[in-house]
């Protein structure tokens, strides 16, 4: 069984699974439909080609960092400027990163980094201002995606890693799951089609679980040395 | 024809300003690396920069976005044939919804129909959707005009600006053109908070009459802030070829769009703030692989404000070497220009140093080269 690690994170990212209108909602963590169709871009099929064995492949989610809301309001004229087109307001999640593991067969795996390497259409992060930035490739590794996401290395920026001052970090990681399974949230992200003409998707049961890994950057205090003074301690692990 | 890619990184302060701001009327922010940044939307700098082609290029390689298409469509046909003046908005409404695109009513009494949502079409798309109503308009009888022929016309030779940035059509999504650019928000590379400058304003008349109060006649707070912004941008060459349909026509379109978007500069509360600058630094890469957003470069927001530009550029130049090594990219070309040789000399170790124009020259140049292979 093989899994490819991706990194998911730029200054501003958005991933809309109910948006209807002039309200662009971004779910908390990157959608199926949004993964599959990075993917797609990256390999160059077009809106109405379709996605074949990219629909098998099972996707888990790893929050590393879980990032803010951004409200971004948002105004439209006609080039004349004497049109106004509706308000619409557009959310984003800033500043946040995904461990993202797609798990599949090995050889089209393969292909689907040689094509995240030299993407035919610009990859993007939901929506198309939204380039990722940094290191994307993490590598295929021989575990499924859940053993993997619940081992491999928190990936959230080094700040935050600094900032977090424990030894370990539970994370949320959001993968399928059977329906009926307790817990389980149902969301309509599963491409079906991505064909402007009638853009359909499927709904999937989803498990929002935790996992806790090592921290990478903690240091033990010295032993004797005092404890420094943090006032904040006390409320540290509360929300 | 090999693959290309052409990032643009631009190093820009701007005074205190409000160039794009919130229903509130704050300037836009966003937090990243933890800290709140200056923002202004992809979309508030793909407006200035679709705006400055106004100056860059004949109306004739542009695209017109707006409603009016029959009255638009009804001009060109009596321009081309003036015999079908009194039938030309009748054919024209004909030709348009041959090709598939709905129209409504119009909101003012005795205009023409409108289309349903604005539509963008090239200056060469309405003078062949009328040519097809004019051949119509000479045919006997009620005008009969083919579907896939109008449809055709519709979908072709798109305008500069279309090929761009895209075009949606929400009725007839076989029209839709994907944007062959690709715009980031623009950041801050430090920290910022919203300022705010409270006014008053005196009343001249109040002012010369000694019975009056001396109270203002107006009190108000404008917000700004004031920042030096990391802005980026991506064309994808073989996307706009493909939407553009000629070599020619490509080159200099990927040389316009550099050229306003290094140059242009939103409006928002331009007058009040004359917050009109240029870039501090520009890089301009060439690539075969992957476009390469360098905006790691200041996840760590920058703290100190005495050598904030310098270290800024520094910043970049560093991150864009260790990414390069990390994945072993290797451009195929890149230029950097700026101002002051010491604060520009650390892009120079990535790109060759040159001044503005040349740098889109030699661009152009490539880009030809890179599009005849």
């Amino acid at each position: 069984m093989s899994t490819l690690l991706l990194r998911l994170g730029a200054p501003l990212q958005s991933w809309g699974t109910t948006s209807r209108f002039v309200r662009r909602n971004t779910d908390r963590a990157p959608s199926r439909s949004g993964i599959l169709g990075l993917l797609a871009a990256a390999q160059g099929r077009r809106r109405t080609d379709p996605l074949e064995e990219l629909l098998d492949l099972r996707i888990g989610v790893r929050i590393d960092q879980p990032g803010q809301l951004e409200r971004d309001f948002h105004t439209a004229r006609s080039r004349d400027g004497a049109t106004s087109m509706p308000l619409s307001y557009r959310f984003y999640l800033a500043d946040a990163v995904f461990a993202v593991a797609i798990e599949g067969e090995y050889a089209l795996l393969e292909g689907v980094q040689q094509a995240l390497r030299r993407p035919v259409f610009p990859l993007y992060l939901g929506r198309r201002s939204c380039p990722p930035a940094g290191e994307l490739l993490y590598g295929i590794h021989q575990q499924s995606a859940a053993e993997l996401l619940a081992q491999h290395r928190w990936l959230a920026s080094p700040w935050v890693q600094k900032s977090h001052r424990r030894p370990t970090v539970d994370l949320d990681i959001v993968t399928d799951c059977a329906p009926g399974t307790d817990g389980a949230e149902l969301v309509q992200d599963d491409p079906i089609s991505f064909d402007p003409q009638h853009r359909r998707y499927g709904w999937r049961t989803i498990h929002i679980g935790h996992v806790t890994i090592p921290n990478p950057v903690y240091q033990p205090a010295r032993a004797g040395a005092a404890e420094p003074h943090d006032p904040m301690a006390a409320f540290e692990g509360i929300a | 024809m090999a693959r290309t890619i052409v990032d643009i990184h631009v190093i820009q302060t701007v005074p205190p300003s409000n160039l794009n701001r919130d229903d509130n009327g704050s300037p836009k922010t966003a937090v990243y690396g933890g800290r709140r940044r200056a923002r202004v939307s992809s979309q508030a700098w793909k407006r200035a920069t679709r705006n400055a082609f106004g100056e860059l290029l004949d109306p004739s390689e542009l695209g017109v976005r707006t409603k009016q298409v029959v009255e638009l469509l009804a001009e060109e046909i009596t321009r081309q044939d003036a015999a079908l003046a009194d039938r030309a908005a009748e054919l024209a409404e004909a030709v348009l919804t041959a090709a598939g695109i709905p129209l409504a009513a119009p909101r003012k009494k005795g205009a023409a129909n409108e289309s349903k949502f604005l539509l963008f079409l090239s200056a060469r798309q309405i003078t062949g959707l009328a040519e097809l109503a004019v051949e119509a308009g000479h045919a006997e009888g009620k005008p009969a005009i083919d579907k896939a022929s109008a449809r055709a016309r519709a979908d072709r030779e798109h305008s500069v600006d279309v090929a761009l940035f895209g075009r949606m059509v929400a009725d007839a999504t076989d029209l839709n053109v994907d944007a062959a650019c690709q715009v980031a928000h623009a950041l801050s590379v430090h920290a910022v908070d919203t300022e705010y400058d409270y006014f008053t304003a005196v009343d001249d008349h109040k002012d010369k009459d000694d019975e009056e109060d001396a109270g203002a006649g107006m009190i108000g707070t404008v917000e700004f802030n004031s920042s030096t912004l990391y802005r980026y941008a991506t064309i994808d060459v073989d996307r706009l070829r493909d939407n553009l349909g000629d070599d020619d026509a490509t080159t200099r379109a990927v040389e316009t769009f550099t050229r306003a978007f290094v140059a242009s500069m939103p409006t928002g509360k331009q007058n009040t703030f004359a917050n009109r600058t240029l870039p501090d630094a520009v890089l301009i890469v060439a690539r075969q692989t992957q476009p390469i957003n360098l905006v790691g470069a200041f996840e760590d927001a920058i703290k100190d404000n005495v050598n904030r530009i310098a270290t800024a550029i520094g910043n970049l130049a560093g991150h864009a070497r260790e990414l390069h090594t990390a994945f072993d990219e290797q451009p195929v070309a890149a230029w950097a220009f700026g101002v002051g040789d010491e604060r520009v000399a650390p892009l120079t170790e990535l790109a060759q140093r040159t001044t503005f124009e040349p740098a889109i020259t030699a661009l152009g140049a490539l880009v030809g080269e890179r599009l005849g292979q």
